[in-house]
């Protein structure tokens, strides 16, 4: 089955909501509790005072996760740098996806984008396994400059596998059109980007995604070159 | 190896030695991972960001002042001891890649005493070096406001020193700003204003620019100053060890232990060694040993007018910064491996989850800086440094042989001295052989902190067996 990791602040009060919990429970699932320490302090210190504690709060997490019915289990990892260890996790985990926690009540509707330079059809395939046979409606979203058609494409084998489809375009500003086009979902599911110019001036755009949107986000991790 | 008995200290409180797997991208525990994040580029930048602040800011002129010209040759020697010690540092860094560095190996390779001794050494040796680099800090601050208009006078200087010692330190508990990148981005401009300034300076002591100049006498002073002022300059050249306590943080430590180590003393030694020769040659060795701790600032107003001195200024400021603050760091992390061991109270490495800074190792580093910042004897200081870091360097290089004469299961570095066993040998030898050059001050005041260590091993940690505990 496929996996998606969960990173979790573990000793910062970071937790799962049960909207998500539940719409994971199609998925293999590792709980990632990381830490981050600054550069002052050896990640090794931190594990010798925090270890006990930190796995106690996962071990919880995990099994909310085993009780929603997903395969569940949890890595923890002190670290300066938490998108290095993200990225670490997820290769050797051999997640398709990782989630980025929000808050959130059941999970109705999903709001899912094809904005840009993604992997559509990796991005499909997530979608149509996490969804299963749930009562989950999907948006396809695209915010243009597409011509490819790509959303109908998507939308018609999306819903030959059963799953209820609505296509949704906006305009204007990719990143700002994606935010208006989340009221109304519950969740995002989106594809990872090559880092660039934009995402070292502000961050990420699926941390900025979930930042504005409250909600979680669901970042399909791009399939990486062997080198 | 964990479930071996390795003892406790006085207060009942065991290592804390847990089972590890290293690979290239992490360190995997029984119950946790912890991530290696720093690169190559990261990792030179602690040891040069550490080393180049002491030679060539504040050295240049009191070496002249003892070796004359001739104090090019001393850098040159020191950085060839260090070379000798750098290699088999990196092969013990790349067989026990752990945070640590130096104390590590010689409690694991020679057995507790000698590591305890070489630990809380270490803590007093870099608490030395940073009250040195703040007192060169002070001498620079003073220099940057008299350029700025504000003549001052030299009694501001350790009041100066003492401040930012303090600001240091307070910042190092509170801040969790990256600052890693900001270290990287100092050493780059460092080395770029060097780099000009040298070049020219060469250029200049080739007689292509400016004014010729009369050739001095290489070595008015004999050969013996050329030994003795090694001694005291090998200060400039502690940064290196610097990298191996965060051997647990580097990424593919096989590869960049080594090159980060050897690469470092490399790159300094060519700077300081060009740096000297410029300085006494464009400038003259008498002229450059009466401005003493800032005489650098005189040669770049000498060679390029006052964007030279600016230019020195400015990079002395940055460079014995970097210094301090990289130095405050190391002692907060040889205070936590000696505590890890058991060897110091287990309340040492606390650190807050607040702000996820070891405060109580910060501040066991901060006091005792401030208390010698507070002395001023900026050669006591440097030597005293030399004298407990070179005693480390020469057990590293006895640890080296020892490991290696009968090389146990686990022993599997992935660099391998060349020329073994002269280097390490050499490295043996010219270690100790330095300490012997001091001023019998120094000797004395290292001495006594060597027996005071030792003394406490025998209270406190007697019955804590380390050797080959991995």
């Amino acid at each position: 089955m496929t996996r998606v990791l969960v990173p979790v602040a573990v000793l910062k009060g970071g937790s799962v909501s049960n909207g998500l919990v539940q719409l994971l429970s199609t998925m293999d699932v590792t709980v990632l509790g990381y830490h981050v320490l600054p550069e002052q302090t050896p990640p090794d210190q931190a594990r010798a005072q925090f270890e006990d504690r930190a796995n106690d709060a996962l071990q919880a997490l995990t099994a909310e996760f085993a009780a929603a019915g997903s395969e569940a289990d949890h890595r923890l990892v002190f670290t300066h740098d938490r998108r290095k260890s993200i990225d670490r996790v997820a290769e050797e985990t051999d997640s398709a996806a990782y989630a980025i926690t929000g808050a959130t009540g059941e999970v109705e509707r999903l709001l899912v984008s094809l904005t840009g330079d993604v992997d559509v059809d990796r991005i499909l395939g997530f979608v149509e396994e996490l969804v299963g046979d749930r009562e989950i409606g999907v948006t396809l979203f695209d915010a243009g400059g597409s011509t490819d058609g790509r959303l109908d494409v998507a939308s018609e084998s999306l819903s030959e596998t059963g799953i209820e489809t609505e296509t949704q375009t906006g305009d204007g500003d990719s990143f700002d059109a994606l935010i208006d086009a989340i009221s109304g979902h519950d969740a995002v599911v989106m594809g990872e980007k090559a880092p660039s110019l934009g995402s070292l001036l502000f961050g990420e755009e699926a941390d900025r995604v979930a930042a504005a949107s409250v909600g979680p986000v669901l970042v399909v991790r791009s399939e990486k070159d062997e080198s | 190896m964990a479930t071996e008995d390795l003892g406790s200290n006085i207060q009942g409180e065991q290592p804390d030695v847990e089972p590890t797997v290293e690979t290239e991208e992490a360190t995997v525990t029984e119950d946790a991972e912890l991530e290696r994040t720093i690169g190559l580029s990261g990792g030179l930048a602690i040891g040069i960001g550490t080393m180049i602040g002491a030679g060539i800011f504040v050295f240049p002129g009191l070496a002249a002042g003892e070796a004359g010209p001739a104090a090019a040759a001393s850098f040159a020697i020191g950085g060839v001891v260090a070379l000798l010690v750098a290699l088999p540092t990196s092969e013990l860094a790349t067989a026990m890649p752990k945070s640590g560095g130096g104390y590590y190996f010689i409690s694991r390779g020679l057995g507790t005493l000698p590591g305890a001794v070489v630990g809380l050494s270490l803590w007093f040796g870099l608490v030395f070096a940073t009250a040195f680099y703040l007192v060169g800090f002070g001498y620079y601050a003073v220099d940057a406001l008299a350029l700025a208009g504000v003549s001052v006078g030299e009694w501001l200087v350790i009041p100066l020193a003492l401040i930012f010692g303090a600001a240091f330190t307070l910042l190092n508990v509170t801040g969790t700003e990256n600052a890693a990148k900001l270290q990287n981005g100092i050493v780059a401009l460092l080395l770029s204003i060097l780099v000009v300034f040298l070049g020219f300076g060469v250029l200049d002591a080739a007689g292509l620019v400016g004014e010729p100049s009369p050739p001095e006498t290489f070595a008015p002073f004999g050969t013996l100053p050329i030994f003795t002022t090694a001694a005291l300059v090998f200060t400039s050249y502690l940064g290196f060890a610097q990298v191996a306590t965060v051997a647990g943080e580097m990424k593919d430590p096989g590869r960049t232990l080594p090159l980060a180590m050897v690469g470092s003393v490399v790159i300094v030694t060519i700077l300081y060694v060009v740096t000297i020769f410029v300085a006494t040659s464009s400038f003259g060795a008498e002229r450059l040993a009466a401005e003493g701790e800032t005489a650098m600032v005189v040669v770049g107003r000498d060679l390029l007018g006052p964007v030279g001195a600016f230019a020195i200024v400015f990079g002395g400021l940055l460079a014995t910064m970097s210094s301090a603050n990289a130095s405050i760091l190391s002692t907060s992390r040889a205070i936590y491996a000696v505590s890890k061991d058991a060897i110091l109270p287990g309340w040492a490495s606390r650190i807050n989850l607040k702000y996820g800074t070891p405060h109580v190792a910060l501040g066991l580093a901060g006091g005792p800086i401030l208390l010698l910042t507070a002395t001023g004897q900026v050669e006591i200081l440097a030597e005293v440094a030399s004298f407990l870091h070179l005693l480390m360097y020469g057990l590293m290089c006895v640890a080296l042989i020892a490991l290696r004469r009968d090389e146990p299961e686990w022993y599997d570095p992935a660099f391998r001295v060349p020329l073994y066993p002269v280097v390490p040998i050499l490295g043996a030898l010219s270690s100790f052989a330095l300490i012997f050059l001091m001023d019998w001050r120094s000797q004395v005041i290292g001495a006594a902190i060597m027996l005071g260590t030792a003394g406490w091993y025998f209270y406190y940690a007697r019955d804590v067996k380390l050797r080959g505990a991995l």
